[in-house]
């Protein structure tokens, strides 16, 4: 969050904020200049125009310094209604109008300001619906008191000179503000009572000034007039004076005190939630420059091209519609955005666009290169295995068309000789007994053939190569098959095979198992391999073990191995290897 | 007997065809690959087929799917598909039609000339020969999940092994040094063990041996 990685967007941030400054400080001249300035109201009339510099002041600046919450929008919002209040009192026509209109509008404002504070945002439905009926009292009920008002503020705003009516209006505008203002300091009572003792310190004083506030705004006229004898002007001076201190209440409570914090933090939330989406940047591009068709593509330094948001390498093909614009961050190029030159008015926009996003563009094209090598490192790994798994075929296969064939011709040869009966019993026998040991030979070969890759796998598959392996066990084993021979890529069947043989090995050598069970089957995409056996447990993949291989294999191909193996529990070993389809 | 060979290693077929000659046999056509084993099968109808299983063009067990259908489409014609490495399931695909006439052997076995002659003249008759190899995976598989089988004596086990492999009385008694009488007896207690109806015809009995110890 540190200004130089958004210096841009600051830089314009920091410049509408000054523009509103500006429009307000115009405001506040137009006021003095046009305020009645004779007359026993000139004192209270004189803290319009200071109510607005003051909520103008204090919005801005919490709206600077915590660009994320929206409590300095609000407070320069109440400044309007404020603002408009004091235009009410001038001798425009149209603005005394707005003014009649807008004059319980502050009312709302600082209901609004309580229920959103620190976060800016209403949490919860009853707050949204106090907010809204606050709102509502104010701009709507308050009109019968303009519409059948005996002596209408602005020429031609009364309907009809109706004092029950505006005097029944005023009543019921007062009920529902007393229920809103009711509803409202139940909502803080309950906030409080949910806060922490840091946080009550901030929010006992600003909640109780707020509510005066609103209690004085809404009864100031109706008690102190009658019972306590103020004069008119001494009531609004009062009021106005309750308003100053609204701005610099909030605009402090934000800025400093216990719930400047999380406001604080809240802040960084949003702003790592916003760098967690992923293909955010080709979107607000897309959004902001009114190209549908407009992508973010990322440089790849070491292969010299670009690749979209999922890391897969793209084309620049220069069609007649589409342009790739290079956006660069210090001097080397980070990426390109592709846009469609028929809907860009502007290339240039494109540019300074890209200028604009180019910071984080860095941080996607960043993520992007890893999942790309990610994806990469997993295919190669992937590839290994193949290539070992190429590799075993190819030496059983020549195993099997070489070495084999020869012993089984030697030993014909040698038993032809023992047939022959011209060399005498000694060579018979001799004969013999060397066609004997050359099939030992060659069964010793056949085993080794079998280990490197049992022609059952490459012959049927995955189901008759489990079948020879059970049909083969000591121990009582029994077979679940649930899949079909072929089904998934040969590399992924001798991976399960493997598994299978790894763990009835294991089972057979250091259980004691007096009964396994095998399972294959398919889960979709999932080739499922389970192999259980009631024997000790305490089986684990570590250093030396046959497992640890099995695991290696198992992971390289992108699937996952559990071992659950308590003592006296059994083990059960379940590998789920992705079939790749 | 009229003999086909499919093997597709030159020197091994080569030597076959001068072992089966010697024999006495008419070797009356050879094979490098299973479509033409299936077709010289079929033009020369001869009465023993013998065959590698593993054979072009996949290199897979083309030659035992080529057996089949030859013994479908020629019904009594022998077949002995020979194998690097021997497994049940392929033993159990070629007795399934329980007519017999069958063998299935390691390759290896080649060698043992006399043995091997033996075996494709008893098949050639109408008889069994499976490799012992598949033969133990059968009765140690049958000796776990079945009370009866694992019941028998050591020696009994040896006989029904002997007997599920295809062998006559005598070549058993020859084998285990025991008189005919002594196998003939171990044989009947056995099929009275097993609860097998009993057949006086020998072929008929090896291949209810081989449906007992191959049951699910």
């Amino acid at each position: 969050m540190g200004s130089g990685t958004s210096a841009p967007i600051r830089r314009s941030f920091s410049l509408a904020l000054l523009a509103i400054l500006c429009l307000g400080l115009l405001l506040v001249l137009m006021l003095i200049e046009l305020l009645p300035w004779g007359g026993p109201f000139a004192p209270a009339l004189a803290l319009f125009p200071i109510n607005v510099l003051i909520y103008l002041g204090a919005g801005l600046l919490a709206w600077y310094r915590r660009p994320s919450n929206s409590m300095g929008a609000l407070i320069l919002l109440t400044g309007v209604w404020v603002f408009l209040g004091g235009a009410g009192n001038t001798d425009i026509p149209s603005l005394v109008l707005l003014g009649t209109i807008a004059s319980s509008m502050p009312l709302a404002g600082f209901v609004h300001l309580l229920l959103a504070f620190p976060s800016g945002r209403l949490r919860g439905r009853i707050s949204r619906a106090t907010v809204a009926v606050a709102y509502c009292t104010s701009l709507l009920l308050q009109a019968p008191r303009y519409l059948f008002a005996p002596d209408p503020a602005a020429p031609g705003m009364a309907l009809a000179d109706a004092p029950e009516l505006a005097r029944l209006g005023g009543t019921v505008q007062e009920v529902v503000g007393f229920i809103v203002l009711i509803s409202t300091m139940l909502l803080l009572a309950r906030r409080l009572r949910n806060a922490s003792k840091a946080e009550r310190r901030v929010l006992v004083p600003l909640y109780g000034y707020g509510i005066a506030a609103v209690v004085v705004l809404l009864f100031a006229s109706r008690i102190l007039r009658p019972v306590f004898a103020w004069a008119p002007p001494d009531v609004a001076a009062l009021q106005l004076l309750m308003f100053c201190g609204v701005p610099i209440a909030f605009a402090l409570g934000i800025l400093r005190g216990g719930v400047a914090r999380t406001a604080e933090l809240e802040e960084l939330g949003v702003w790592l939630g916003e760098a967690g989406t992923k293909p955010a940047i080709g979107a607000a591009l897309s959004r902001a420059l009114g190209d549908p068709a407009l992508e973010v593509w990322f440089w790849v330094p070491g292969r010299d091209g670009y690749v979209d948001v999922d890391g897969v390498e793209v084309t620049v093909a220069r069609e007649a519609r589409h342009e790739v614009e290079p956006v660069e961050l210090d001097g080397r190029r980070i990426g390109a955005i592709s846009y469609d030159t028929a809907l860009m008015a502007e290339p240039d926009l494109v540019r300074t666009a890209g200028r604009v996003v180019a910071i984080a563009l860095d941080r996607e094209r960043l993520i992007a290169e890893l999942l790309a090598s990610r994806r990469a490192l997993q295919s190669s790994r992937e590839r290994l295995v193949e290539v070992a798994d190429r590799e075993r075929r190819r030496i059983a296969q020549d195993l099997h068309d070489g070495l084999q064939v020869q012993l089984v011709l030697l030993a014909l040869e040698a038993q032809q000789i023992a047939n022959a009966g011209d060399g005498g019993t000694a060579v018979r026998e001799r004969a013999t007994e060397l066609r004997r040991g050359i099939d030992a030979a060659a069964a010793g070969l056949r085993e080794v053939v079998h280990s490197v890759m049992p022609a059952a796998l490459t012959q049927r598959g995955l189901s008759a190569a489990a079948e020879d392996l059970v049909d083969r066990m000591p121990v009582p084993t029994t077979l679940t098959l649930g899949v079909v021979d072929h089904e998934c890529p040969p590399v992924v069947e001798s991976t399960a095979y493997f598994v299978v043989a790894e763990a009835l090995a294991n089972a057979v050598k250091h259980s004691r198992a007096s009964a396994i069970a095998v399972h294959l089957s398919r889960r979709g995409d999932v080739l499922d391999v389970e192999v259980h056996d009631d024997g000790d447990g305490g089986a684990r993949a570590g250093r030396g073990s046959g497992l640890t291989g099995m695991v290696e294999r198992v992971e390289a191909m992108g699937g996952e191995v559990h071992i659950e193996s308590a003592r006296g529990n059994g083990t059960t070993i379940r590998a789920e290897i992705p079939c790749g389809l | 007997m009229r003999v086909v060979i499919g093997e597709d290693e030159a020197l091994l077929r080569r030597g076959l065809e001068l072992m089966l000659d010697d024999a006495g046999h008419d070797v009356v056509a050879v094979a490098a690959d299973a479509d033409e084993l299936e077709k010289v099968a079929f033009m020369h109808q001869p009465d023993l087929v013998v065959t590698d299983i593993r054979m072009p063009p996949t290199f897979t067990d083309e030659g035992l799917l080529a057996a089949l259908r030859i013994r479908a489409r020629l019904p009594g014609t022998a077949v002995v598909v020979l194998s690097q490495y021997v497994q049940r399931r392929y033993a159990v695909e070629l007795i399934s039609d329980q007519t017999g006439g069958i063998g299935y052997l390691l390759k290896q076995r080649i060698a043992d000339v006399g043995q091997f002659l033996g075996d494709l003249r008893r098949v050639g008759e109408g008889g069994t020969a499976i490799d012992p190899d598949v033969v133990e995976v059968m009765v140690s598989r049958a000796r776990r999940s079945d009370s009866a089988v694992s019941a028998l004596t050591p020696r009994q086990q040896e006989v029904l092994g002997l007997m599920a492999e295809g062998r006559s009385n005598a070549s058993i008694a020859a084998r285990l040094f025991l008189t005919e009488k002594a196998v003939v007896q171990h044989a009947s207690r056995i099929y009275t063990a097993l609860s097998l109806a009993v057949d006086s015809d020998a072929h008929r009995r090896v291949l209810a041996v081989l449906q007992y110890l191959n049951r699910e």
